[in-house]
């Protein structure tokens, strides 16, 4: 049968990582110290009990484990690391860029990934930022950076 | 104070111009949020959290504004369902059994009618319920000591670990995950900083609507390259949408019948729409189908499980409400948004805070009628926008989402954050790790742990005390049979069938 070839591997993985992160955080709550004790358990024993609660789940997930899901094929976790590195960009471009620009660059390259040319991406991405700009801005009266470069 | 009168003050906050309009945006949107196949309530209700926040609405005014998104989304799910056989959100895959082919037979429109008015009645009989259980389930609940609500979360995250997801483990890995998240920042027992690696931005906690929104729309939106499938469906001819009396009466004993199983389901903690939407299917395919004419079009078919995935809705929001312990990962979601406006849902709430609770109730008698009127004659709207392509879509999700985040801190970091917590919610979503579960740790995390002191503070440090009282075991016995209830199924299943299928 196939489903017994089928491989184990990332949910040992995912053990082993959770297993670790039980552990290191266990480690941190022990040292955790109270000045007073308003109560019998104080600010560890919660966390203590949580660490340990992972820990044992973690350990049963390595001994037993799922079959591997799918994992997307190498173009997908291209584009979708792509993406990713798209979000840090815009996450640090939002104050310096501004709303308008930095999104109309964030539209037109996500677009890009979901399959739409960089000109029909830019100009859905001009559109909408600036739709959402007057929405945001005008409509609900929440501020949004206009950027350093912005004549003021 | 009786149910009427609270109710009437209900309505008297809900028909203000600003809350009827916000009933009708977040119904609007809810349909909108519903029909696309991808978005789904929890995204649509985390998304819309922050611009509720950055108005500085009041607490009822943007509950009643998320709710309806939420119980909107499941009257908008079936409309893809029906057209496209994709449903457009968990709770009308079921939908699209019979839905699909009453389409594909050149009724389209007959089932959106049928589908619509289904929607009505369950919806409206939950509020009903709502109504009437509500506010005796609150008094009940305020006998509950300490030992008792950490017992109701035990059961709450056990029923959530036994019901989402294939795997119960990784359920209870995703609400431990999220009760550690929740333990990031000052203790409040002792005012020690917790897990904070000195950073003060840390000091306040992990901020709940970066990890919503992270946690589910990043995720998603992350997924959703991974599916890029080529362009919508043929879309389908709607010509009228009504439906003859003859199937409206023909289906209507299936419609108050999965509407009652949909309440209840609902009102169970860890069951949803989706669950709701299937056992209603089922037990109508049991009952009535004696032609065997259910998945080939039946309307009936499509009247029970619409029924009850809003009668689900509805009834989800009952634990929500009396107990402060929400039952499923958009009502999670809810209660972290009625947090962040220093509301603590619970038992209390009916008395301290009336116009809340009895505002929400009454806005969804009239969200409810709202959802009639769009979800009938302007259903056509909302099927020509399932035909938006995606690259306008996802993008313009993602940058929502962003925009969100930002409007409230205007911090880069949040937004990182919120991109690293999205690629958590991804490889969990592949690993097959529920999400619901994350969401409801973070939520529940903080009084869990302040019921747990609390209640040895008053043993004096005796661990005995949380299974003490009757109620207390109760809920405990409950919580371990509901955990092992998968396993022991499987168990009598495969002694049944043999020990092939075993593994190894």
């Amino acid at each position: 049968m196939s489903q017994q070839n089928a491989s184990h591997g990332s949910d040992r993985i995912i053990g082993v990582l959770l297993l670790s992160l039980s552990v290191a955080y266990g480690f941190e709550a022990r040292s955790l110290e109270a000045d007073f004790l308003a109560d019998p358990l104080g600010p560890k024993a919660f966390p203590l009990l949580l660490a340990a609660a992972l820990g044992i789940f973690s350990l049963y997930l390595i001994l037993r484990p799922d079959p591997d899901p799918k994992w997307p094929p190498r173009n997908v976790l291209l584009g979708q690391g792509l993406m990713l590195l798209s979000f840090v960009v815009y996450s640090y471009a939002l104050a310096p860029l501004g709303f308008l620009l930095s999104t109309t660059l964030e539209m037109g390259a996500l677009s890009r990934l979901f399959g739409a040319s960089w000109g029909r991406g830019l100009l859905a991405g001009a559109l909408l930022a600036g739709a959402l700009y007057v929405i945001f801005v005008f409509g609900l009266g929440i501020p949004l950076p206009l950027g350093r470069w912005w004549p003021r | 104070m009786d149910v009427f009168t609270s109710l009437l003050h209900g309505f008297q906050v809900a028909l203000t111009p600003l809350n009827l309009s916000l009933a009708f945006a977040g119904t609007f949107l809810g349909t909108l949020i519903g029909a696309l196949p991808g978005i789904g309530p929890v995204n649509g209700v985390a998304i819309l959290i922050p611009i509720a926040y950055a108005l500085k609405l009041p607490p009822e005014s943007a509950l009643i504004l998320l709710a309806g998104v939420y119980y909107g989304a499941e009257y908008g799910g079936r409309i893809a369902s029906i057209l496209l056989n994709v449903p457009g959100d968990a709770g009308a895959v079921i939908t699209t059994l019979d839905g699909y082919p009453m389409a594909q037979k050149g009724n389209a429109g007959e089932a959106l009618a049928l589908s619509a008015i289904s929607s009505f009645i369950g919806g409206t009989l939950a509020v009903i319920g709502l109504t009437l259980f509500a506010p005796y389930l609150a008094e009940w609940a305020i006998k509950f000591g300490p030992a008792e609500y950490f017992a109701l979360m035990v059961f709450a995250f056990s029923t959530l670990a036994s019901l989402a997801g294939k795997n119960p483990v990784k359920a209870l890995i995703a609400s431990v995950f999220g009760l550690m998240l929740a333990t990031v920042g000052i203790d409040p027992g002792s005012g020690v900083p917790r897990f904070t690696f000195g950073e003060m931005k840390l000091y306040d906690g992990v901020d709940f609507l970066v990890v919503a929104i992270g946690l589910f729309a990043i995720s998603e939106v992350l997924t959703l390259l991974e599916h890029s499938y080529s362009g919508s469906a043929a879309q389908m001819k709607v010509r009228t949408t009504l439906v003859s009396f003859k199937t409206f009466m023909y289906s209507l004993w299936s419609i108050l019948r999965s509407a009652l199983i949909g309440f209840f389901i609902g009102v169970l903690p860890g069951a949803g729409a989706s669950i709701a939407s299937a056992v209603a299917y089922t037990t109508e395919k049991r009952l009535v189908d004696r032609e065997g004419t259910f998945g080939t079009g039946d309307p009936r078919g499509v009247a029970a499980p619409e029924a009850a995935n809003n009668a689900a809705s509805g009834g989800a929001m009952v634990p929500m409400l009396t107990l402060g312990v929400p039952g499923s990962g958009t009502t999670a979601v809810l209660l972290g948004a009625l947090m962040m406006f220093n509301v603590t849902p619970g038992p209390l709430i009916f008395e301290q805070r009336p116009e809340i609770v009895w505002g929400l109730i009454a806005s969804m008698y009239i969200g409810n009628v709202m959802l009639l009127v769009l979800n009938l004659p302007l259903v056509g709207l909302f099927a020509r926008i399932l035909t938006v392509p995606r690259w306008l879509l996802v993008p313009s999700i993602a940058a929502l989402s962003f925009i969100g985040v930002y409007a409230v801190n205007n911090s880069a970091f949040d937004l990182l954050f919120m991109t690293g917590i999205g690629i958590v919610g991804y490889l969990m979503r592949k690993a097959g790790f529920p999400l619901a579960p994350v969401i409801l740790g973070l939520v529940l995390g903080r009084l869990m742990e302040v019921n747990l002191r609390r209640a040895l503070s008053i043993s004096g440090g005796d661990w005995t005390i949380l299974y003490a009282s009757p109620l207390s075991k109760a809920l405990w016995i409950l919580a371990i049979v509901s955990l092992l209830f998968p396993w022991l199924m499987g168990l009598f299943a495969s002694r049944k069938g043999g020990r092939g299928s075993g593994e190894r």
